[in-house]
């Protein structure tokens, strides 16, 4: 064994040597790991390395002093300094003890744990884009112990963080799965990590609405933050911490084989499968100690890694695992603290317990998986995105009886929407009310379901004509306005006219949504513009844009209204709570002109889905057309956010289930796609109010819900076909 | 080859489910078609039985600025939030309908509800239905919560209360009390209890004054954990809780600012030291974060707290209710009394 680890090394400094020029073939294509160490530059990188380790402690130091003088009581940095100098002051030293250390711990824990992980997870699936966060392992922990706190489990430190080790274990191995473990390449591992976390964040906020008191605020609703009671959650951690980040390092020998691909890795003696296992495992338990103590502070595992990467053109010898798992560790913690101590020196120091730290580095770390997926490199045009085949083309018959049973299913669940909810009412209560004789009990009820119904129904057919659209343009069965950021923007719009102005009217408050929305998208475009639109970095960046309007939202609702849970609810999850017609307006009229229009451009929206040559020997203006078709699909996002606040999926998952049912032509692709996102939301929205009546689920969560394993399975048939 | 063999398996999957979806609907549509849950109206009859008493009509304006009007004492009431369901109970006018039944039964105990009171769903999202089936005469909701009040209004009048106003929080208890008493004819009985809430701050400010506490520093806060996280929620100046207190001549101690509606803030165990020495109260009908085993009670800085210390820890009974009406009211302030007295 001792033997072929030394020749693996060998192997593993020869390849190194070469990376540089060549790319690593095979599974290593879209794989960015570029920089290795040349084996003759061996002293010179253990100088940088060591001068870079140096310097990060050092400024961590530095920010662990400052962060140690921040806090809610009036204990400052010459209090401390002279606690320091020997002056006994019993209140300085309690705050130091019971209050500082055990925020500037946490932090820390959070920080290295995360970090390591991050970087574990990288190399595991060799993509710079893997994270506790995009492989919903952080939102996998969470939810275990919120279910746990839910059937009215109150489990110490140890038990709690065993329940976010599985929890966090589960979501890996699936997400994993799906992904093929990264295999398949970047965007689906991230896709199929974006949308289990969201689903499994879906059923955590749900638990949270069931089973949690309503006097909380939104601070306990799973933002993260260090806020800590006393030093034992971090005490407790702490070995764990110790015991994971030894046992990665210890392995990075391994890691370092691994990342020259599985092959080549198995060829120089590495037990590729039994590797894979216990890396994931400790990573996992990395992720499930951080949120334990702090809840899922996010993006800190995908920032630290690139932080590191960033600087490995200019330190030689950063990329060998033993080096680069505890930098990235140590980059982690200067991100969480960094976050704690920027945040309360720019907003005061009351900011770090109304604001959760979890808000903050989620805002960062949009930005870090915006800049990063901007340097991800285009697969070139033979690459397929990940997505449902597409139907060859078949005859007239079966478009038809396809539209024909999706609009009957749309006909059936606007019936079924109409009777179903805490009072169930019979088919002839609506014939009755269509024929104007119903009596007063059915007539109050359908005043208020009908809107609801509609809501659903429309909100649902723009989301998903908005998808076929965008999806068209941008030449991505996976851009949608979710994904794109553009209904976050539009929330963000339209919360930040909430709060500015509460009594806004309807048209107004679409306007708000439509400006947030633009702005998304101009920013996510323009962002991904660089020489041609290339699918994958207009997905990442979408994601990441999409990730920090969330996090404003967030920040925007605990800055302003922070006991008001139905604007969180609506704002946050998507709700159909307590519509009118009058509010459906913008809605209606921007479906009603710009539905049609699709279908005018249907030819177009066919051309441009192919590529940019063929429309512009047609003479298709292109830039035109693509401009219009986008802003189009912003605008009907915005509406529908309006009407039904922020819900998700649904311009992913009905183009996708329309395409495969009756083939690519946007002809027959738009109106089956409008049906069944009808469809999805609607079905949600009745679900909600239905099953756990008088009690509602916002039809947002269960849009989720439903859409989202819809979605997984999409992903899971492609893995098989590809 | 992998291509088309897996191509004919989605089809006919989703041809069959298709057909199953369709059947399915169908079936659903034929079985539940024909019925109805409630008679046709005939063109003769009248719509609605209108009370016969527009002789006693009562109007009232709310929260919107907007007249209420009522055809007489409103007597199946229904209300969204539990302040005015209080009131309600305390004027002797038990709720029909009311959101989050056991809520209210954990939560706030000054004033039972009886068994004939029906869940309508929860505070944020109550069932519109709910409150439709129970054939009210008043709904009474607070303002702000994305209520359907145009639609519940084609069912009952609706009374919309500013349910907190951290600018004068002991007016609006009152004014939303007798606002309500107006609504279900009871005024006397609200003048009654509300000279009984006068003449009980006014007593209780004599016993404070009496124990020589007049001025003396005070606080109030709940809180909650998850996991290792404690969340501490001060009650600032302005806050209902903080004007009774104030009212009976303590000081609220915080410092910072609440929120404009109803004056509460967060902060964590370190800046309960700005509180110097109070008497601090707390309440925590469900987990207990102050004295709790897993909460505060090892923390060494709330060990070291001056209230700490001399025993100034005060929780208020479970069930009191710090956002409430009169009866809530005086059931702290008779706490605040009792435990500083004694």
């Amino acid at each position: 064994m001792t033997d072929g680890r030394l020749l693996a090394n060998d192997h593993v400094k020869q390849a190194s040597g070469q990376g540089q020029r060549r790319r690593h073939p095979a599974r290593g294509r879209r794989f960015a790991f570029h920089t290795w160490s040349s084996a003759g530059a061996r002293s010179s990188s253990t100088a940088g390395v060591v001068g870079l380790a140096g310097a990060t402690g050092a400024l961590l130091l530095v920010l662990a002093l400052v962060h140690i003088t921040q806090g809610t009581s009036g204990i400052g940095a010459g209090d401390l300094l002279a606690l320091a100098t020997g002056t006994p002051n019993a209140e300085a030293w309690n705050v130091l003890v019971a209050s500082r250390l055990p925020r500037l711990s946490a932090g820390l824990i959070v920080g290295i744990a995360l970090g390591v992980a991050g970087a574990a997870f990288q190399s595991l699936v060799r993509n710079t884009l893997a994270s506790p966060d995009t492989l919903g392992v952080n939102a996998g922990a969470y939810l275990a112990i919120t279910l746990a706190a839910a059937l009215g489990l109150s489990l110490p430190v140890l038990p709690s963080g065993a329940l976010a080790f599985l929890g966090g274990l589960a979501a890996a191995g699936f997400v994993m799965v799906l992904a093929a473990g990264g295999a398949s390449g970047p965007t689906r591992l991230i896709l199929a990590g974006s949308a289990t976390a969201l689903a499994l964040g879906s059923f955590t906020t749900l638990l949270l609405l069931l089973f949690e008191e309503e006097t909380k605020g939104l601070y306990a609703w799973g933002s993260g933050s260090l806020v800590q009671a006393d030093l034992s959650a971090s005490v407790q951690m702490a070995p764990i911490l110790l015991l994971g980040t030894v046992a990665m390092v210890a392995l990075g020998h391994r890691l370092d084989l691994l990342a020259l691909g599985d092959d080549k890795a198995s060829v120089l003696g590495l037990r590729v499968g039994r590797t894979r296992i216990v890396v994931t495992m400790l990573a996992v338990l990395l992720t499930a100690a951080a949120v334990t103590v702090a809840g899922p502070v996010g993006f800190v595992g995908l920032c630290a890694p690139a932080i590191v990467r960033l600087l490995a053109p200019v330190v030689p010898g950063l990329m060998r695992h033993r080096v680069l798992l505890p930098m990235s560790g140590l980059a982690g913690a200067i991100i969480v603290l960094g976050a704690d101590v920027g945040l309360r020196a720019l907003l005061g120091n009351q900011s770090g317990v109304d604001v959760p730290t979890g808000v903050v580095t989620s805002m960062v770390g949009a930005v870090a998986l915006v800049a990063l997926a901007r340097r991800h490199r285009d697969s070139g045009p033979t690459r397929q995105p990940p997505a449902a085949r597409t139907r060859t083309a078949r005859g007239t018959l079966w478009f038809w009886l396809v539209l024909g049973l999706a609009l009957a299913g749309v006909v059936g669940a606007a019936i079924a929407g109409a009777l179903l909810g805490d009072t169930l009412l019979l088919t002839g209560d609506l014939a009755n009310w269509l024929a104007g004789v119903a009596g007063p009990r059915v007539l109050f009820v359908l005043d208020e379901r009908l809107p609801r119904v509609a809501a659903a129904l429309l909100a649902g057919t723009a989301l998903a004509v908005a998808g076929v659209t965008v999806q068209a343009v941008c030449r991505n069965p996976l851009a949608e306005p979710g994904i794109l950021g553009i209904t976050a923007g539009a929330g963000v719009g339209a919360v930040t006219l909430l709060t500015l102005a509460p009594m806004a009217g309807v048209w107004l408050m679409s306007s708000a949504a439509g400006a947030g929305a633009l702005v998304a998208f101009v920013l996510v475009y323009g962002l991904s513009w660089r020489a041609g639109l290339s699918s994958d970095r207009l997905v990442l960046i979408g994601i990441g844009v999409s990730a920090g309007f969330a996090a404003l939202t967030t920040l925007i609702i605990v800055a302003s209204d922070p006991w008001n849970t139905a604007k969180a609810l609506t704002w946050l999850s998507g709700s159909t709570y307590g519509r009118s017609f009058e509010q459906l307006m913008p809605l209606v009229i921007a479906l009603v002109v710009l539905a049609p229009l699709a279908g005018v451009v249907r030819r177009e929206l066919d051309l441009l889905a192919l590529d940019d040559d063929v429309p512009r020997v047609l003479g298709v203006r292109l830039e035109r057309t693509r401009l219009l078709a986008l802003v189009g699909s912003a605008v009907l996002t915005a509406t529908a956010v309006s009407a039904i606040g922020v819900v998700g999926f649904v311009g992913l998952v009905a183009p996708h289930a329309a395409r495969a049912l009756v083939g690519g032509r946007h002809a027959r692709v738009l109106p089956v796609a409008a049906a069944l996102g009808a469809l999805l939301v609607s079905l949600a929205d009745t679900i909600g109010r239905w099953v756990i009546a008088p009690a509602q689920i916002p039809a947002g969560l269960l849009t989720a819900l439903i859409g989202t394993p819809y979605f997984v399975w999409l992903l899971w048939r492609s893995r098989m076909t590809t | 080859m992998t291509v088309s063999r897996t191509s004919h398996k989605p089809r006919a999957l989703t041809r069959r489910s298709l057909a199953a979806a369709c059947l399915s609907a169908c079936v659903a549509l034929t079985l539940a078609a024909c019925g109805t849950t409630e008679d046709p109206v005939t063109s003769s009859g009248p719509k609605s039985t209108p009370k016969q008493s527009s002789d006693e009509k009562i109007t009232l304006v709310d929260a919107r600025g907007k007249e209420v009007v009522l055809d007489g004492p409103a007597e199946r009431v229904v209300a969204l939030e539990w302040s005015e369901v209080e009131d309600l109970v305390t004027l002797g006018v038990m709720p029909v309908g009311v959101a989050d039944v056991k809520g209210y039964s954990t939560w706030v105990k000054s004033a039972p509800l009886d068994d004939s009171v029906q869940d309508v769903g929860t505070r944020q999202e109550p069932s519109v239905d709910a409150v439709v089936s129970l054939q009210p005469d008043l709904v009474i909701m607070e303002g702000g919560r994305g209520l359907p009040i145009e639609q519940l209004e084609k069912t009952a009048p609706v009374l919309v209360i500013k349910g907190s106003d951290s600018t004068r929080n002991i007016e609006q208890m009152k004014h939303n009390f007798t606002l309500i008493a107006q609504a279900v004819g009871k005024e006397d009985t609200a003048k009654q209890i509300l000279s009984e809430f006068d003449a009980k701050l006014a007593d209780a400010k004599e016993q404070i004054a009496a124990a020589g506490l007049a001025g003396a520093g005070f606080a109030m806060a709940d809180g909650w954990m998850e996991g290792s996280q404690v969340s501490i929620r001060m009650f600032a100046k302005g806050s209902l809780v903080s004007d009774l207190a104030e009212a009976i001549g303590l000081v609220n101690a915080w410092p910072e600012k609440g929120d404009a509606e109803w004056g509460l803030g967060v902060t964590d165990v370190e800046g309960l030291i700005r509180l110097g020495d109070v008497h601090f109260f707390y309440s925590a009908s469900e987990d207990d974060v102050f004295a709790g085993k897993e909460g505060l009670a090892n923390n060494a800085i709330w060990k070291s707290l001056p209230f700490v210390k001399a025993g100034q820890v005060h929780k208020l009974e479970d069930g009191t209710w710090t956002f409430g009406g009169p009866r809530s009211c005086m059931h702290i302030v008779d706490q605040f009394v009792r435990t500083l007295t004694t």
